[in-house]
């Protein structure tokens, strides 16, 4: 070892290299550092846009109760209803396209602050499935690691290399520098009508129903399965009243997908409620009540929060 | 493993250390174990075709060496029907098979050949092609026989092009690896600089266009013909940004320990004709055809009809070296048309140039031409790109009729993609006609030569597509 360290330092060439390898680090260290901060000063201050939307999730929320899940959370339960009649504040932290890595994320950084009073966890079909693009979107959390130690155990589950990337300062906000500069505009806030979170959806579906299969079984990811378990231990652990959901489809189904069999038996494990509206028949005989086979519209969107809450006050 | 891995950041700066610190004499077993370990990490069983191979080429051309007359022919074909019987085996089989029983099929008949289950080995066609090369110069007296066969087996398995070339020739490679290359840290840095524009090529242009296009060209039926037209003009710089991207890596990569394998891509978008694209783009795959298939069929030094015949045959089979799919073979069905259409075309558009005046504004001219090639490059890719005929024939159908809005999940991947073209062009519209001027990337001053390339690796760690995977050229 002792020869090579001599063969590098007396070698001109080696030398030099290392010079101009250290000059070059240094500058790229001193502009990452520099745009990285920047960006983060960014990200902080957005005031609409997606990712204005996880930063309020994570760092503002008071709210006493939150609603979790990907766009079928995000598009079907209207916090104003649940305020209205549950006389308590109520945000929507879902978001769309999401998978369960991406709700646990936010429930960390949500716990730092305080504990919420309830919490309704949407649940849908194929939640639990391998699927390499679950991992790719945990980035979207990327920004908070740095601040967020609670967070950082999902965060790292992205990839291997995780821990490595996230030295630099300007990883954090790959893919990000355009929504970023749109987040700090008033852009979003004219497109998009944000309701705590719930954003609306207005179509009408006008289409017969459709059968689908679940006969065939899919790949299951046990990272999912487990996060979904902490997601529950961590809400019973703060006292939170938690309601796991599946909310409405239109669509027949032929057998029962494994991820809702397996969401629903560690529910009944812990004794949370498995509230399950897949078959609900008022949906499945309505199609204007649908944006699109997966999605109520803002009619259903009423509908459903209210039968929710109706469900929730018999059962308190 | 892939250029753009952890992984591969890993292996090449534990290799290229251990190399410069191995003496001499050892490097070549160096090179050979990590090359080995390199394609292993990919299938580690298919490392066995591999060694199949070197073994046969290796002896073959020791058998031709030592034969003479007849017989040396007879080694060559020996060689050349086992290459091209693996390549048959593992590409082609399932595909023959397909065609033939579908030719069964309209007799009434069924095919009793039953399919294989395998999966194509990463780069079989790039390093079958390397060692069919060795054999083929071997033969014509151009290249001595490498005695040495761990030296042989690194020539068909040296890691930075062994899954995607550039595909090299003996004359070229061999005597390099007992070339004693000192450490030259000017070298160094100028290999790892092409590899930086390499990556940039692959993550920050390639792999965000990517997005787009699988988006559209993966679900053909439920697009309109203005995303499908903007997804193909966005394929035709993907597929060149990916595979150059992956030639620059690899020049850069072996360049940083001192070889200097050949230049695959010369700003192919920038060319003014079909036929000056192809002695642009892929040009280690363009020369191979022309040494070995299109020369010893005679050329152009034959009669009219049979040049244009040896033109299109040369084209077919590069299509079908390219996949084993109608889609490719089509591809390089219209490549050939092109070629043959330029050849006979040549008189009246010289005449149509002169009468309408434009070879008297040069740059206009050339603007249009540039940009007709790109265009007929860019058609012929959409039978490179469709899963199927079927699939091609709607998109061009769909295209033609000019209708629908641009398809935008996101505004923010249009423009991601709009800027990484226009950096792309910029970057190639320089090096093409403002050789020699400004330059920031060959700046004097250190400060400012490296500033362009911190610069460079910020883009590609705020913009580049992390997730993306492999090359699209793996697959070939």
């Amino acid at each position: 070892m002792s020869k090579i360290l001599t063969q590098i330092v007396t070698q001109r060439g080696y030398l030099y290299l290392l010079k101009k390898l250290a000059a070059f680090m240094v500058l790229f260290i001193l502009f990452d550092f520099i745009i990285g901060s920047f960006f983060r000063y960014l990200y902080f201050r957005q005031t609409s846009g997606w990712e204005f939307r996880t930063k309020y999730s994570v760092e503002d929320t008071r709210a006493d109760i939150l609603i979790f899940g990907a766009s079928r959370a995000q598009q079907q339960y209207n916090p104003i209803f649940f305020e209205e009649r549950l006389h308590q504040t109520c945000y929507n932290v879902g978001r769309d396209g999401q998978p369960i890595f991406y709700y646990y994320g936010i429930l960390n950084g949500v716990l730092r602050r305080y504990s919420p009073k309830m919490i309704f966890l949407d649940i849908e079909n194929g939640v639990f499935n391998s699927e390499q693009s679950s991992y790719d979107r945990i980035g979207v959390l990327l920004p908070f690691y740095k601040t967020h130690a609670e967070m950082r155990q999902v965060i790292e589950l992205k990839s291997p290399y995780e821990k490595m990337k996230l030295q630099s300062s300007i990883y954090p906000f790959n893919s990000l520098l355009f929504k970023i500069a749109v987040g700090n505009t008033k852009f979003n806030k004219n497109r998009n009508e944000d309701i705590k979170g719930y954003i609306p959806l207005s179509g009408e579906l006008h289409e017969p129903i459709r059968t689908v299969s679940f006969l065939n079984q899919h790949v299951l990811d046990t990272n999912k399965i487990n996060v979904y378990r902490s997601f529950i231990n961590d809400c019973i652990k703060h006292h939170i009243k938690l309601y796991i959901v599946c909310s409405p489809y239109y669509m027949k189904t032929i057998g029962t997908d494994t991820s809702i069999s397996i969401a629903k038996k560690i529910a009944h494990e812990n004794n949370v409620d498995f509230i399950d509206y897949s078959k609900d028949e008022l949906f499945l005989t309505n199609s204007t009540l649908f944006d699109d086979t997966v999605h109520v519209n803002v009619a259903g969107a009423r509908i459903f929060s209210n039968k929710l809450i109706d469900n929730i006050l018999v059962k308190e | 493993m892939l250029f753009n891995s952890f992984h591969f950041l890993f292996f090449f700066v534990i290799v290229t250390t251990l190399y410069f610190l191995l003496p001499h004499n050892r490097r070549w077993l160096l090179l050979l174990l990590s090359s080995c370990y390199f394609y292993m990490a990919f299938v580690p069983v298919y490392i066995l075709i591999l060694g199949f191979t070197i073994v046969v080429d290796y002896f073959a051309g020791i058998f031709i060496e030592n034969a003479a007359g007849k017989k040396r022919k007879f080694f060559l074909v020996c060689s050349l029907v086992a290459n091209i019987g693996i390549l048959c085996v593992f590409k082609y089989y399932n595909f023959i098979n397909e065609n033939f029983s579908f030719l069964l099929h309209g007799f009434g008949l069924t095919n009793p050949i039953p399919y294989l289950s395998i999966l194509l080995p990463i780069g079989l066609s790039f390093h079958t092609f390397q060692a069919m090369s060795y054999t083929i110069e071997v033969y014509r007296g151009h290249q001595k026989t490498e005695r040495h066969f761990g030296i042989y087996a690194l020539y068909v398995m040296f890691y930075p092009q062994l899954v995607a070339g550039p595909i090299e020739r003996p004359q070229n490679l061999l005597h390099q690896f007992r070339q004693q290359y000192d450490f030259d840290s000017d070298r160094v840095f100028e290999g790892l600089k092409i590899m930086i524009w390499g990556l940039f090529k692959k993550l920050v242009i390639a792999d965000r266009l990517g997005i787009y296009v699988s988006g559209a060209y993966n679900n053909v039926p439920e697009q309109n013909g203005m995303t499908l037209l903007l997804a193909t003009i966005f394929f035709s710089f993907q597929v060149y940004c990916d595979f150059s991207g992956y030639s620059d890596i690899a020049i850069g990569a072996a360049k940083v320990m001192g070889f200097d394998l050949m230049t695959n891509f010369r700003r192919p978008i920038l060319a003014k004709s079909t036929g000056e694209f192809w002695q642009r783009w892929h040009i280690s795959l363009s020369t191979w055809f022309k040494d070995y298939l299109y020369f010893p069929m005679g050329g152009s030094r034959v009669s009219v009809p049979r040049w244009y015949m040896n033109l299109m045959v040369v084209f077919l089979i590069s299509g079908l070296w390219h996949g084993a799919n109608w889609t490719y073979i089509i591809w390089g069905g219209i490549n050939g048309f092109y070629l043959v259409f330029a050849i006979v075309t040549q008189k009246y558009r010289d005449r149509f140039n002169q009468f309408t005046g434009i070879v008297k504004r040069p740059r206009l001219h050339l603007f249009f031409q540039i940009s007709i090639t790109f265009l007929l490059i860019t058609f012929s890719r959409i039978f490179f790109r469709s899963r199927n005929i079927s699939d091609a024939v709607q998109v061009i159908k769909k295209i033609f009729t000019f209708k629908g809005s641009i398809f935008n999940d996101g505004t923010a991947i249009i423009i991601y993609c709009f800027f990484a073209i226009f950096f792309l062009l910029s970057v190639e519209l320089k090096k093409e006609f403002y050789r020699g001027s400004f330059t920031l990337s060959r700046h004097k001053n250190f400060w400012v030569r490296n500033s362009y390339y911190s610069f460079l690796i910020i883009l590609i760690i705020l913009l580049g597509v992390f997730d993306g995977g492999q090359f699209i050229y793996f697959q070939f």
